[in-house]
């Protein structure tokens, strides 16, 4: 606004002087000597009040002129400030905006500082866990359900009731407390007892040194260390019959050279040959030492064809006295895939003795492409009345498996490249697979200890199935199982008395 | 079976045994990085030297208060190497070391000094000189939040020493000369660090209230055709103390090497280092060397205006105290 006004005043001044100017020096012409003009005879000399005139007017001109320079003057100082006023003001405005940003940049920084320091919920295809900010304490929570049907063919009634089961409900509840110490609690309602499988806490000083207390898979078998969740049948094979299942005891264990070697080794109550109810108290006073190593030498090679290959051993050492007991610390019987016992000992019949068990075992995973296999040894001395023996029960089973959609196989889960997804042509993994097992009882077994009239010394089965993998959270499997006996010679209703082919089917939801 | 249970015990043990190497974690304030850079790598050397042993040390930077919450939650420090003695102090009430930690070394546990001095543009355009002019309308000040900062606690406490010298120590007048200064403070960083960077990277500001050794590495770093030290005519004789964090090395096992790192920052080598890295040696002969590069000022020091760390922290930097009262961001 200054700077206009001041353009105007001079503007107006300029006009005012130019206007003035001819009358001014048509007077000072005049003022001379001759001239012509009408002008100069109205400024002729002597007229004193022409003088006078002239003089006020020549004065009024050097005023104006020295207004003009004044306002000049005045308008060249003017422009440099005001240029100066604009950049103090774009300093400003710059600053303000760096300011702005800085504090934005700044309350990010404090934003993601606090996230830090915020509890964090997620839940996802893997449970809902909770954590601390610096995750030293998480629970989580996940869930196996399994849902079956087992349906018996050509069994004349005898066998396994056709219908639907209930085979596992287990709600899962781990965590990590004090960031060093896991625990595991997972009861389980599935079935016709609710029991409680897993229950201990692990402590990690580091991967290659962890111990573990309370209630877990004692560590011998392969097939039996698959979790649930992952197994590639509805049941584990003959092969599993012979080693224990969940223990109470305390283990030594770690992972070696990044998981190239494993190891584990722990005193444990004691357990049975498989027994799909645990118990949570020991039934004498001897203790069982169990163990296993397992090798997965090329697990970081380049060959890729090299590096899922593991190998290793299990094994169990104890000494029962239960015939001083009421338990028998044998097992309840083995069975089939069907859940059928096919094998029992006879009323009477203790452990009594060393009871060692020996399980070499192999898997090989490469691409789509899976197999495992093991062998287990269970040599027990029992008794009964004054007869014993020292019983060498063998069992081993192969188990192969294809990924028609291309996913790789592993010892664990099975991802999915396309989940299920109908909408966008995704139809999740499919699976094939096959196993061939067979248990052979020690033939000492009969006739003191156990019964051909009510026991097979021998079983064989095979197996076949279609197992699809929808998403990481749900699996639809199917597998028809055949089992052979020998020994047996007995009549029906037993369950050796013939074959059994049973059809199973399983939906599974495991988080 | 038996053996092989011995065998697998063993196999365990040993690796162990064979992983164990020292490790220190230095949790120290903002602009002491490039510092323990240098020395860790002397101590380092000097230690091998000595026993033969490897040793290797971390360090973890932050805003001196913010540091010493992160140790009291659980950031395992063997050492602490604080901006001052109050941030170690909350340390020792929690028990991590005894109280009377600061007379375990010498000159109460702070191996060398510094101070606050101004960091202005090229050419200060603002024409800065002293205390006065960093409190006039429209200067913009760049400086921490002296809630987390050990840094920004030392440049208030200046600059209200100053005032109080200035207005004959009349405690009003000097909190409305540190309220003016603080209502020019349009950003507030939480450590010395992020103030450097607000100043120096973000281009925000007229002047950055820095640690002297801050404002030289700066110029060092950034050369005088872009900056320039203004020192004033009185500051603040900063004492950043170190600390053995007595409850982790005994975890640890390091209480030695802990011990030792320490007091090698009183060698003449750890001393030369600290000189080098523009901190104000405690050693004579060392800070006689380096002496060309500091200013000469009037400085004050902490127990004698403001009663030592404890009183001035209640007064001024607690919730509720002189700062959450004069300060109100915009």
């Amino acid at each position: 606004m200054n700077m206009k006004t001041t353009d105007m005043k001079l503007k107006q001044l300029m006009i005012v002087t130019l206007a003035c100017l001819p009358a001014g020096f048509s007077v000072l012409a005049g003022d001379g000597t001759d001239t012509n003009s009408s002008g100069a005879v109205q400024a002729a000399p002597g007229n004193s009040a022409e003088a006078a005139e002239i003089e006020a007017l020549k004065r009024e001109v050097q005023e104006l002129g020295q207004k003009v320079r004044i306002l000049e003057q005045q308008r060249a100082q003017e422009q440099p400030t005001a240029a100066n006023t604009n950049q103090d003001q774009i300093q400003a405005l710059d600053q303000k905006m760096r300011i702005l940003e800085r504090q934005r940049e700044l309350d990010q920084e404090n934003a993601t500082a606090l996230a830090k320091t915020q509890p964090r919920l997620t839940v996802g295809a893997n449970g809902a866990t909770f954590s601390s900010a610096d995750t030293n304490f998480v629970v989580s929570l996940h869930g196996v359900l399994q849902a079956d049907s087992r349906t018996f063919f050509d069994d004349n009634g005898f066998k396994g009731n056709d219908g639907f089961i209930l085979r596992r409900a287990r709600p899962i509840l781990s965590g990590t407390v004090f960031r060093d110490f896991d625990f595991l609690f997972v009861p389980d309602f599935g079935g016709n007892t609710v029991q409680i499988f897993d229950a201990y806490v692990n402590y990690r000083y580091r991967p290659a040194l962890q111990f573990q207390v309370g209630k877990f898979k004692s560590p011998i078998g392969l097939e039996a260390l698959v979790t649930d969740r992952n197994i590639l049948f509805n049941e584990r094979s003959l092969a599993t019959d012979l080693v224990p299942n969940r223990d109470l005891g305390a283990e030594l264990h770690g992972d070696l050279f990044g998981g190239v070697a494993s190891y584990a080794a722990g005193i444990f109550n004691g357990a049975p040959d498989y027994n799909g109810t645990t118990t949570n108290a020991d039934y004498d006073n001897n203790k069982a030492f169990a163990g296993r190593v397992f090798l997965q030498p090329w697990k970081t090679s380049e060959v890729a064809a090299l590096r899922g290959l593991g190998f290793g051993l299990g094994g169990s050492y104890e000494v029962d006295r239960a015939a001083t007991n009421t338990a028998t610390g044998l097992t309840p019987g083995y069975t089939t895939d069907g859940q059928q016992k096919f094998f029992s000992y006879s009323s009477g019949v203790f452990a009594d003795g060393t009871h060692w068990r020996l399980a070499p075992q192999a898997y090989y995973y490469w691409g789509p492409l899976g197999l495992l296999g093991e062998y287990v040894i269970s040599d027990q001395q029992v008794t009964k009345g004054t007869s014993s023996a020292d019983l060498h029960n063998t069992a081993w089973e192969v188990t192969g498996s294809w990924l028609l959609t291309g996913e790789d196989a592993t010892y664990d889960s099975v991802t999915p490249e396309h989940p299920f997804d109908p909408r966008n042509g995704q139809w999740g993994a499919w699976q094939v697979v096959a196993r061939y097992a067979n248990l052979d009882v020690d033939k000492n077994a009969f006739p003191t200890f156990a019964s051909y009239s009510s026991s097979a010394s021998s079983a064989r089965a095979w197996s076949v199935g279609l197992n699809w993998y929808l998403n990481n959270n749900i699996r639809v499997d199917t597998s028809f199982s055949r089992t052979l006996f020998c020994g047996y010679t007995g009549g029906t209703p037993a369950v050796p008395a013939q074959t059994e082919n049973v059809l199973f089917t399983r939906v599974q939801l495991a988080f | 079976m038996r053996t092989l249970l011995k065998i697998l015990l063993a196999c365990s043990l040993a690796t162990a045994v064979d992983a164990k190497e020292i490790k220190l974690l230095n949790v120290s304030y903002d602009p002491t990085r490039e510092l323990y850079q240098d020395y860790n790598a002397a101590f380092t050397k000097y230690w091998k030297a000595k026993t033969g042993d490897e040793v290797v040390v971390s360090q973890s930077h932050g805003g001196s208060g913010k540091q010493a919450l992160s140790v009291l939650n659980g950031l395992e420090a063997d050492v602490v190497t604080l901006a001052l003695a109050y941030d170690i102090d909350a340390i020792a009430r929690a028990g991590f070391l005894p109280a009377d930690w600061q007379k375990h070394l010498p000159d109460d546990s702070t191996p060398y000094t510094s101070t606050i001095v101004f960091l202005v543009r090229k050419g200060n355009p603002k024409h800065i000189k002293d205390w006065d002019d960093v409190v006039k309308p429209g200067v913009i000040v760049v400086t921490p939040n002296p809630k987390t900062s050990g840094g920004a606690r030392w440049a208030y406490l200046a600059a209200w020493a100053y005032a109080l010298d200035k207005y004959g120590h009349d405690d009003a007048k000097a909190r409305d000369f540190v309220k003016r200064l603080y209502k020019n403070v349009p950003v507030l960083d939480s450590g010395a660090r992020g103030s450097t960077t607000t100043f120096v990277e973000r281009g925000i500001g007229d002047v950055l209230l820095a640690w002297e050794n801050e404002a030289h590495l700066a110029i060092k770093e950034y050369g005088t055709n872009k900056f320039q030290i203004v020192t004033p005519s009185e500051s603040i004789l900063a004492e950043p103390p170190v600390a053995i964090v007595d409850k982790v090395v005994r975890k640890h096992g390091t209480t030695e090497v802990a011990k030792a790192y320490l007091e090698y920052l009183y060698s003449d080598e750890g001393q030369d280092i600290a000189g080098r890295n523009f901190y104000r040696p405690r050693s004579e002969k060392v800070a006689a060397k380096y002496a060309d590069q500091f200013a000469k000022l009037k400085l004050v020091t902490v127990d004698e205006v403001f009663g030592g760390w404890q009183k001035a922290q209640k007064t001024h930097f607690a919730d509720g105290g002189t700062f959450d009262q004069i300060y109100q961001p915009e």
